[in-house]
């Protein structure tokens, strides 16, 4: 298990799994004054073991920036963390787009058992966007 | 590597790996056969099986060796197929689902209680039984963590595995008091008196052997009411005084728990995160969390204690063995702050709405 060359197969997720659970990109920290944002979308119950929130920065129809916060497990972690890289500098029609397909890719695939209770992300970047397109109106 | 997942399974101690190899050489030969190397074989079958019987109070002929703990509850669950059946709700699936298949209305009824639970290590009360009436204890968390005594107790039934003691995997024992109700699960062979089919798995069983034998010479459970003790009571109550959001899932009292397992949770953090960010540090732990056993629910057991399924999915277990001292739960309180604040501050749950 020590020996370096096959310590990163030995772990129960893919390597790109592991670095996005370890080193998430774009989690907001504490509360969510911290990041100015435009719409706020939420999926998941922490009851069921996992929630996301995705919080959007909106201009011209583009999102320029985004943070998430996530309750849930390393795989919820991580495919959150690989959502927030995909949509990053999208238009908001094709950050719509993004399925849970785009990002199990993204992240190399996770277990199958996985894929359901964790990808979850996408339905709270589209809750987000439809707030803000909402708020517009 | 600081292992904290003894009560899943304990490391192989030197003395078994060493009995086991010595096996693997001289005692190959079929244990059922009349020749002078199943003779061997047998003798030394013989010899766990009468000081398995000395350290839990029984008689030989009232231990049968099986391939797990699983095998023996489901060989108990089976025994009194048809009848009613009564558990706790905490006890392992091999008991609670062979129960709800083969449970019935029949008479004699059976109990079926463990001593001890194995995700939070607290003391179950063991039912009074009225005259015709049976009563099984799993005591796999129990053996060489606190003296045995199946008579005093008053079973009929117990239930010990040999890896959780630092045995092999592969290799379970069920008591069967003489003169209660038996039926085989496995048919088909004279092994174990008829009480159970297949070919002697003698090298484990020697594994098994030197564990007991590590166990009675060490008189382990000492080292566990002491020093084992003491390393479980500091990390359980440097939790709650450094982590905020911490609660316990473990009564700590001595007469509330064994001694080495610790049950936690953290609010707004999720167990399988914890679990693996401490692997990340090389501290080996389990969680109750539904995510990390691919399953759908939680753990029973701590839902049945507290009903509420975040604390369930919160929860992390340490569990210490012999080879554990005070640097390690240093070393967990060096890094689990840390941990338990960063997945607190992703949390989608606010730490402000926890009490």
């Amino acid at each position: 298990m020590s020996d370096g060359k096959t310590e990163e197969q030995d772990w129960v997720y893919s390597d790109i799994v592991k670095d996005h659970f370890l080193n998430p990109r774009n989690f907001l920290m504490g509360n969510e004054s911290n990041f100015k944002y435009d719409a706020m979308g939420l999926v998941g119950n922490p009851i069921c073991g996992d929630q996301m929130k995705m919080y959007i920065k909106v201009q011209d129809d583009k999102i320029v920036d985004i943070r998430w916060k996530t309750y849930g497990c390393a795989s919820a972690i991580a495919s959150t963390s690989a959502l927030s890289e995909l949509a990053k500098g999208k238009t908001l029609d094709d950050a719509l787009l993004i399925s849970a397909k785009d990002i199990d890719n993204y992240l190399g695939n996770l277990p199958k058992h996985k894929f359901h209770c964790s990808i979850l992300g996408h339905d709270a970047l589209r809750d987000a966007i439809n707030n803000y397109r909402s708020n517009k109106k | 590597m600081i292992y904290l997942d003894y009560a899943a399974t304990a490391p192989l101690l030197p003395e078994v790996l060493d009995a086991m190899h010595g096996a693997e050489k001289e005692l190959f030969a079929n244990a059922s056969a009349l020749h002078t190397p199943g003779h061997l074989a047998k003798n030394e079958i013989e010899k766990c099986r009468e000081l398995l019987a000395k350290i839990v109070h029984a008689e030989p002929e009232e231990i049968i060796f099986t391939s797990s703990a699983s095998e023996a509850n489901n060989t108990v669950i089976r025994t009194f197929e048809g009848c009613q059946i009564e558990t706790s709700p905490l006890e392992h699936h091999s008991i609670i689902e062979t129960a709800k298949i083969y449970g019935g209305k029949k008479l004699p009824k059976l109990y079926s209680y463990m001593l001890a639970n194995n995700e939070t290590g607290e003391f179950l009360k063991l039912p009074s039984k009225k005259e015709g009436e049976y009563l099984h204890s799993d005591l796999t968390q129990v053996l060489g963590k606190m003296p045995i005594d199946v008579k005093g107790l008053g079973l009929d039934y117990a239930t010990f595995s040999a890896h959780k003691i630092g045995g092999p995997v592969g290799v379970g024992a069920l008591y069967v008091k003489n003169g209660a109700p038996f039926k085989p699960l496995i048919i088909g062979g004279n092994q174990e008196k008829k009480r159970r089919g297949s070919t002697y798995n003698t090298i484990g069983i020697v594994g098994f052997k030197a564990a007991l034998e590590y166990i009675e010479k060490n008189r382990t459970w000492e080292k566990y009411d002491h020093e084992i003790r003491e390393l479980r009571d500091t990390l359980a109550k440097r939790i709650l005084s450094e982590i905020p959001g911490s609660s316990l899932n473990t009564e700590i009292d001595k007469d509330k728990s064994l001694p080495n397992i610790l049950n936690a949770s953290f609010a707004a953090a999720e167990g399988e995160s914890i679990q693996l960010y401490l692997d990340a540090e090389g501290i080996i732990v389990s969680t109750g969390s539904a995510c990390a056993a691919g399953d759908i629910k939680p753990s029973h057991v701590l839902m049945a204690k507290t009903g509420d399924a975040e604390v369930a999915h919160s929860s992390i277990r340490f569990s210490f063995g012999p080879a554990n001292t005070m640097k390690d739960v240093e070393k967990v309180m060096d890094v689990l702050p840390g941990i338990i604040a960063k997945l607190q501050g992703m949390s989608t749950i606010k730490m402000k709405d926890i009490k």
